[in-house]
């Protein structure tokens, strides 16, 4: 997603493939000979992604452990220096605290609005077809788009607030400039643009859902609720696994609408998450050794988180 | 009759709600500046081009700037990740040795890297090779970024191609690459179209990666000129509206085109048994 916008990850949470045909399976020798094989397949890609993601990882966490700032020669060893800093810096920690916010709320109401809205959509017919572009429209714009959209609407002289004062709200809130509203007001954004992504998992999760199964639940005497808490919602498990981890992934992300919206702001960084504030220490304020570190902090939360819960999420999952 | 109707009145009334910051797009492209500011919300009546105008005939020509960076970027970068996550996804579908397993994990891992943690040292990375706040410089960066995307999408279907085909064409005398490209490419079309959908639409609206890689002064893709025009030409309105339509339209009929091909590949990960 873009980036914010959507991850990679349906590819991360799709299961194994099917195990290959017995015939081929017996066959010790691969069919083709094995060094050639990756020299002329294997190695363009790995080479590039070796370069310009796992190099930059350990060159990073080398970072993290100097004091280097481009415009402050020499780079001196400071061991983990920074790492002890971090967890004092306020700053950071307000960083921390802002990201795990903006992370539950992206994790779970994309995903109950999505689940509400897909149940409202589950029909066949040209109204629900053109519904169902209207919700996954957002997900296909720019995040920059989005956030410039939005920051339009939320502005304190905006159409939402002008609309407030003719219902006769006085005072309505500054959604972006109030310290306490603006983080809120952020979260829902990213919401909204990924909503549709959510609403189109759910709606192909449930096409998978057996009308066997329902049917045999109602005559079992089951009421609508009953059947969707017995049959639909654990069938569901696989579109919940993908949404989950896909929002997950890109709530921590969080940079572009930050930066675009309230550049961190208002007040000292009541918007800015971990991505917003490695980049601002790192390229605005040039201080890449701490900046480093923070990504490293950063890159080992996310990895703990998303492995913590993939595996919970499939575990649940039932098969058929 | 009332309880066959609450279903559709609550579906449009729910779309309508979420459709209001799209309208407000949509709706002052084709308005009058002044009017822009003053009733954001109104009709766009009489309809007016001159926002769109403005933006394809500004002098500094950033429209048509950004858009050529911003289409060279995203075609040559999926073409070049096609082409070797196809080839990288082959090989750890049809290589039984051990250690693909360890090379698929690692890979795996990139799915979740955020690109704020890699960003800081690419830079430095490209300034020694020259090829910082250079377009090709982004295009290698994508390339890497995205390579474990494009291989997991591959490796799945290539693994449902049947090894015999492959074998009964090299037995007939073919190249490695020939059975590649003429045998199971073709077969890979739907694993090829998600690859290009999803790719192309993140390339396209990417944000931060051109910003901090193509640098501040020296070249615009279509997000970053949207994100320059709001700071430097904040009273017209209608401008950063027309752009911001301008913009999206590539990536609309795109996925208009294609939105059955997307919706498959979204949901590929779901369904798949």
């Amino acid at each position: 997603m873009g980036e914010g916008g959507l991850t990679s990850l349906t590819a991360v949470v799709s299961r194994p493939a099917p195990p290959r045909p017995v015939a081929s399976r017996r066959r010790r020798r691969p069919v083709l000979p094995r060094l050639t094989h990756f020299a002329s397949f294997g190695a363009p890609g790995v080479l590039v992604y070796l370069c310009f993601v796992m190099a930059p990882i350990l060159i990073s966490f080398g970072y993290s452990l100097t004091d280097y700032n481009p415009f402050h020669p020499p780079v001196k060893f400071a061991g983990f220096a920074n790492y002890r800093l971090l967890f004092t810096d306020s700053q950071f920690l307000t960083a921390l605290q802002v990201t795990t916010i903006l992370t539950l709320i992206v994790v779970i109401v994309p995903n109950l609005l999505g689940l509400g809205v897909a149940l409202l959509l589950d029909r066949k017919g040209w109204l629900y077809n053109a519904l169902r572009s209207v919700f996954f429209t957002p997900v296909i714009l720019s995040s920059v788009v989005v956030s410039i959209v939005w920051s339009r609407l939320l502005d304190d002289r905006g159409p939402l607030n002008s609309l407030l004062r003719a219902l006769g709200v006085e005072h309505p809130p500054g959604w972006l400039s109030d310290p306490d509203v603006a983080l809120y007001s952020v979260a829902s954004i990213v919401c909204w643009q990924m909503l549709g992504f959510c609403v189109v998992v759910y709606l192909a999760g449930l096409q998978g859902v057996p009308q066997e199964l329902l049917e045999a639940a109602e005559i079992d005497g089951a009421g609508p609720l009953r059947r969707f808490r017995a049959v639909t919602w654990p069938l569901l498990a696989p579109s919940l696994t993908i949404n989950t981890v896909v929002l997950l992934i890109s709530a921590f992300k969080t940079y572009d609408y930050v930066k675009v919206i309230t550049n961190g702001g208002p007040g000292s960084g009541a918007t800015a998450t971990i991505a917003f504030d490695v980049l601002q220490t790192g390229f605005d304020s040039n201080h890449v050794g701490y900046a480093s570190a923070m990504a490293v902090v950063m890159l080992v939360i996310v990895a703990v988180v998303t492995t913590i819960v993939l595996g919970f999420l499939r575990r649940r999952e039932v098969d058929l | 009759m009332t309880r066959a109707l609450a279903r559709p009145t609550a579906a449009v009334l729910v779309g309508a709600v979420f459709f209001v910051p799209l309208y407000l797009v949509l709706a002052n492209v084709f308005k009058r500046g002044d009017l822009i500011a003053k009733e954001p919300a109104s009709l766009p009546w009489p309809p007016t081009l001159s926002n769109i105008h403005a933006v394809l005939t500004r002098p500094d020509g950033l429209f048509w700037v950004s858009l050529t960076n911003s289409i060279v970027v995203t075609v040559l970068s999926i073409l070049v990740l096609v082409v070797l996550s196809a080839m990288l996804g082959h090989y750890l579908a049809r290589s039984g040795k051990r250690w693909t397993k360890v090379l698929t994990l690692v890979l795996l891992a990139g799915l979740m890297i955020p690109p704020q943690v890699i960003l800081i040292p690419i830079t430095d990375v490209l300034r020694i090779t020259h090829l910082m706040a250079t377009v090709q410089g982004l295009i290698l960066f994508n390339v890497g970024y995205y390579v474990p995307f494009g291989v997991f999408v591959f490796t799945g279907f290539i693994r449902g191609v049947p090894v015999e085909l492959e074998e009964a064409a090299l037995l007939d005398g073919a190249s490695r690459m020939q059975v590649f490209w003429r045998v199971v490419f073709p077969l890979l079309r739907p694993a090829t179209a998600s690859v290009l959908i999803f790719l192309g639409v993140w390339i396209w609206n990417d944000f931060i990666d051109p910003l901090i890689i193509l640098g501040p002064s020296q070249g615009t893709t279509i997000t970053t000129g949207i994100y320059r025009s709001i700071g430097q030409y904040q009273a017209d309105l209608g401008s950063v509206f027309a752009l911001m339509f301008l913009a999206t339209l590539p990536v609309l009929i795109f996925y208009l085109a294609l939105q059955k091909q997307f919706v498959k590949g979204l949901t590929g990960g779901a369904t798949k048994g």
